[in-house]
């Protein structure tokens, strides 16, 4: 394939909270971009035509696919990849934990784009219905789990957030 | 240490911030090709269907392709709007109900994110979800260049599988929709193999009663002729018509009859003619019923 150095433009954006530059050639992807001079290889390649989901990852808080996504039209934006999905403090999240405990992963290929999906899920309806997580993850292909320890385990995550933000409230709420 | 990564040999990209740029950059350099979502485009060239365009101009940051307008109910929708925006859109919801099912019942919501309205109809597939949606809305496209703008009739707009009527260096900026009759209801249904699939079938149907007969009506199907159409016929079949099961049950015969699918390896030809017609059946029993479901 032939690569064209001299065609590669800056490209500055939000990776993660942190920003990053990098240069990009016209024709370079995100998930290049994320995959290759970004470092960040938890963003998986499945199909690379749209239609798996392995991809997943948040452009100024909407899910897209990264595979489909011109990198330089990120250019200012906020990205978010699975390495940035974290409890705050590096450790896993709500739904990271849920995956693992309730089985929502075996092989894990399609582990991050679920969970970054799922995130976008959450931040728009914090307590969905079975129905809304499948059809939120539509976009989201597993050979491995058959999809209902996944749900099960977005359900959870999404329990123990709403659990984790009332407790926060209340902590707020409270006489200091 | 390069950084350069390259899938394939896309020899410019250009991220113009106004409509004159891109247009200018659309006629001066060669070859060079709008690009919106990239949904269609950019698996086009990585499959290896369409050749990679020596120069991409994304529209993405051109406000003047962006975001919805309702003007006493006529409606102005930019290219650039997505999937997304316009299933989140409640008042569009309301007046076009077939242009939100049909972006609702689309892709995943990745895609849904990405895709925008302007490149499902320059793509022009036969298959595309929002053509019959807003054909059977009476929309129109506007098409701008370098000093000039033209409306064109969406019926006129798709000419063939993928090919519009769209000339070199001319973008569409929007879709406009009349303001609908009172009364007016519409719905859109489809049929697909698997999910994240193109329609083997799709229908569209926008009736407003006039009291126990039906006054308006247009009806339009896609995936099963070379482009979406109305169906003339049917339309004239139940224009003035009372509508009862009878009626429902010939509208579907005849809309079956007039396709002409083709049978390939997602499905065959009879089955499509076979499911025109009763989507277009359900269809009108929905929107004819007041508001009972049509699908028992
Ligand atoms: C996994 C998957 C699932 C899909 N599911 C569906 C589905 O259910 N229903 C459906 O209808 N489609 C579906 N599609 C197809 C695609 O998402 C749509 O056709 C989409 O609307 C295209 O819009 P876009 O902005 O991504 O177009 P792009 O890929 O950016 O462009 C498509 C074409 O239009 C041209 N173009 C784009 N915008 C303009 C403009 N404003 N002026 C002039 N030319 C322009 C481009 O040059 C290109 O030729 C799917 C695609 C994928 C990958
Ligand atoms: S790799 Fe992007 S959707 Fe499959
Ligand atoms: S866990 Fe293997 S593909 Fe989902």
């Amino acid at each position: 394939m032939e690569t064209r150095e001299d065609a590669a433009v800056p490209l500055s954006f939000e990776l993660n909270g942190e920003t990053v530059a990098v240069r990009a050639a016209p024709a370079a992807r995100l998930l290049d971009v994320l995959r290759g001079p970004c470092g960040r290889t938890g963003t998986k390649e499945g199909c690379g035509e749209g239609e798996c989901g392995a991809c997943s990852v948040l452009v100024d808080g909407r899910v897209v696919n990264a595979c489909l996504y011109a990198a330089l039209d990120v250019e200012g934006c906020r990205v978010t990849t699975i390495e940035g999905l974290h409890d705050g403090a590096g450790g896993p999240s709500a739904l990271q934990r849920a995956f693992v405990t309730l089985g929502g992963t075996q092989c894990g290929f399609c582990t991050p784009g679920m969970i970054v999906a799922a995130e976008a899920l959450l931040a728009a309806n914090p307590d969905p219905a079975a129905d809304d997580i499948r059809g939120a993850l539509r976009g989201n292909l597993c050979r491995c789990t058959g999809y209902v320890q996944i749900v099960e385990a977005v359900r959870s995550a999404a329990a123990a957030r709403r659990a984790g933000a009332d407790a926060a409230r209340a902590a707020a709420g409270a006489p200091s | 240490m390069s950084t350069e990564t390259t899938v394939c040999t896309i020899g410019a990209y250009h991220r113009p911030a106004t409509l004159d740029d891109a247009l200018r950059i659309l006629r001066d350099v060669p070859g060079a090709r709008p690009v919106a979502g990239g949904t269609d485009l950019l698996v086009h060239v990585r499959d290896g269907r369409e050749g990679a365009p020596p120069a991409l101009v994304s529209l993405r940051r051109v406000p003047e392709l962006c975001g919805v307008t309702i003007e006493d109910g006529a409606v102005t929708i930019g290219a650039l709007t997505t999937m997304s925006d316009i299933v989140a859109d409640a008042e569009l919801a309301r007046l076009l109900p077939a242009v939100h099912v049909a972006a609702a019942d689309f892709g995943g919501v990745q895609i849904r994110n990405a895709a925008t309205i302007g490149g499902n109809l320059v793509n022009a597939s036969p298959c595309a979800n929002l053509p019959p949606a807003l054909l059977v809305h009476g929309a129109s496209v506007v098409l701008r260049a370098l000093g000039g703008v033209r409306t064109v009739d969406l019926r006129d707009f798709i000419v063939g599988p993928g090919e519009t009527c769209l000339r070199d260096g001319e973008v569409l900026a929007a879709v406009t929709i009349p303001r609908p009759l009172g009364g007016l209801r519409s719905t859109f249904r489809r049929t697909v193999r698997v999910a994240m699939d193109m329609a083997l079938v799709s229908v569209a149907a926008a009736v407003a009663m006039d009291g126990g007969t039906i006054g308006a009506v247009r009806v339009a199907a896609g995936a099963v002729a070379p482009t979406p159409r109305r169906l003339a016929e049917v339309e004239e079949l139940l224009r003035g018509a009372v509508p009862d099961e009878g009626l429902l049950r010939r509208a579907g015969e005849l809309a079956a009859a007039g396709v002409a699918p083709i049978s390939d390896v997602r499905a065959s030809e009879s089955y499509r003619r076979h499911m025109t017609g009763v989507h277009v059946r359900r269809a009108l029993a929905e929107l004819t019923a007041g508001g009972v479901d049509g699908d028992a």
